[in-house]
């Protein structure tokens, strides 16, 4: 299996644990890419829950994961949900919840669903409704979604609680004509950072991963003529997941691929 | 400004858009704007409540400026609604005249969100989004109307406050929501500042007020320590009146050397 991670980074028996790992915008680009990279560090038992609007593309993936599943002894399931809806969210809960039975000792969610919005002049965004449906999206929904996680798996001692959030450079940086995304971003950095000082039992990290070889760089091409060079997203799932294994981040930083 | 030119002594025949000025913050900075404008200025001030702010017309038409001529509209609007803020653009293009030299937007109404919970407890999406949309969707949008409605022009300066705070840069404990809507309008509004070089944006925390939303951070709060330093910031005397804060944001805008999109900080001053 040459390209396994196994092959990029030393293995020493770290693993991520018998595991739940919840992945939301899992059907493509980085989501998709950590939904592999994942499955090489769960131990058997473990349960990988993908979250996306898109049943089709979900089940593809699970297609692709079903040799590592039965190898590895993992469940993989699909929850076709929109998050930006309560109904979305509470269904994603759901399903998790039926998994909160299991002797799991460790709860990994991937807050990395998120959307571009408009590339466009400040002055431009004078609709609320459309305002207010990307911050829903991109930040209330990271937020409602973590919160019912964390109530169904409560803390208790043995289980390892991690919250991964997706971040981004322009969380910190502003960028002309990005409004909608940086403010989401800075939003969220914060958000995550709040969690992780309110609850010392959960790992929070926020992960920058890079310009992204991905349909979301595809659009800011076409909406900016700006080429960012991105890479394979497998080589950003690949340093996040040595973060995870690593364990040694300080909770509510915030990492940037560049970085690592 | 050159470093030998004087600092302004009064902001101009200023148009002055003030959010959530009916009381607190919101309301000193209008009382500070009433006697810095020149005449002929206009105030345009938005709150929820039609009654504090009949008051405060009342009281402003009775003071100096008032008796000279100083026009305030008041727009009864809850920022929140997409209605509320076509209101206060409405009023603003009306209490414009062409004799204006500066368009001042405060963005200042805000809400500190339910304190009394930590963030695991935010599993309804309608109370997180409605946040968001007074807090944060609605400064970007109100904004984007007012640039819109007073594009750049020769001889006009425009001006764009942000009420921010502490909680924009650092987190606190059982304040998830107030801190991430701080967070988001820093940023947003460095954005702006990026995009529109001839416009003046600062980005001003206040310091702790003593106002209505601070008794609300004291008798509220759910974390322990937090809770406690409030009480003992009020009870130290260490909370800031509105005038004593303001007039370190009057000075800023006057001397208006600030970088623009930077986060400013009462007690860096």
């Amino acid at each position: 299996m040459s390209d396994r991670m196994t092959d990029v980074i030393p293995t020493d028996g770290r693993t991520l644990g018998r595991c739940i790992c919840i992945i939301t915008g899992a059907s493509k680009g980085f989501g998709r890419a950590l939904a592999h990279q994942v499955c090489c560090w769960l131990k058997p038992g473990s349960v990988l829950l993908l979250v996306a609007r898109s049943e089709t593309l979900l089940q593809e993936l699970k297609e692709e994961l079903k040799g590592f599943a039965v190898e590895q002894q993992l469940l993989v399931n699909c929850i076709v949900a929109d998050l930006s809806t309560q109904k979305g969210v509470n269904e994603a809960v759901r399903v998790a919840r039926l998994e909160s039975e299991k002797e799991n000792d460790h709860v990994l969610l991937i807050n990395n669903a998120a959307s571009l919005g408009d590339i466009s002049q400040f002055s431009s965004f004078t609709d609320l409704d459309v305002v207010n449906s990307y911050m829903s999206l991109n930040i209330s929904s990271a937020l409602v979604l973590t919160a019912g996680m964390l109530q169904v798996f409560p803390r208790r001692p043995g289980l390892r609680w991690t919250v991964v959030n997706l971040s981004s450079v322009f969380a910190t940086e502003a960028l002309p004509s990005w409004v909608l995304y940086c403010t989401a971003k800075a939003a969220r950095k914060m958000m995550f950072s709040v969690l992780a000082v309110g609850e010392p039992n959960v790992r929070v990290l926020s992960y920058s991963p890079g310009p992204l070889d991905t349909g979301m760089q595809k659009d800011i091409l076409r909406m900016t003529g700006v080429d960012n060079h991105p890479f394979p997203c497998k080589d950003s799932a690949v340093k996040l997941m040595k973060l995870l294994l690593d364990d040694d981040f300080a909770s509510g930083t915030h990492i940037d691929f560049f970085s690592v | 400004m050159s470093s030998t030119e004087l600092t302004r002594t009064d902001l101009g025949r200023a148009l002055c858009i003030i959010t959530g000025a009916s009381r607190g913050f919101g309301r000193t900075v209008a009382r500070e704007m009433s006697r810095l404008v020149k005449p002929g200025s206009a105030l345009v001030l938005a709150a929820r409540s039609a009654d504090d702010l009949r008051a405060l017309k009342v009281e402003l038409a009775e003071s100096e400026a008032g008796r000279a001529g100083l026009v305030v509209e008041c727009v009864v609007a809850d920022l929140g609604e997409v209605g509320g803020l076509e209101s206060v653009v409405r009023a603003s293009e009306e209490a414009f005249s062409e004799h204006m030299d500066h368009i001042i937007l405060f963005n200042n109404a805000a809400s500190l969100g339910d304190v009394s919970r930590y963030t695991q407890s935010f599993t309804n999406m309608a109370e997180v989004d409605s946040y968001l949309s007074l807090n944060v969707s609605s400064s970007l949008c109100l904004t984007a109307r007012v640039l819109q409605a007073f594009p750049q022009r020769p001889g006009v300066r425009r001006t764009v406050v942000n009420i921010s705070s502490l909680c924009a840069l650092q987190p606190f404990r059982s304040w998830v929501l107030y801190c991430t809507g701080k967070a988001a309008r820093d940023m947003m509004f460095k954005v702006l500042a990026e995009e529109e070089p001839d416009l003046r944006v600062l980005n001003y925390a206040p310091g702790p007020l003593d106002t209505a939303m601070q008794t609300e951070a004291r008798f509220r709060t759910a974390d322990p320590s937090l809770r406690k330093s409030y009480l003992d910031m009020f009870a130290q005397s260490q909370l800031l009146s509105c005038e004593t804060s303001c007039a370190k944001l009057t000075k800023l805008l006057l001397e208006d050397t600030y970088t623009s999109g930077a986060h400013v900080d009462f007690y860096e001053l």
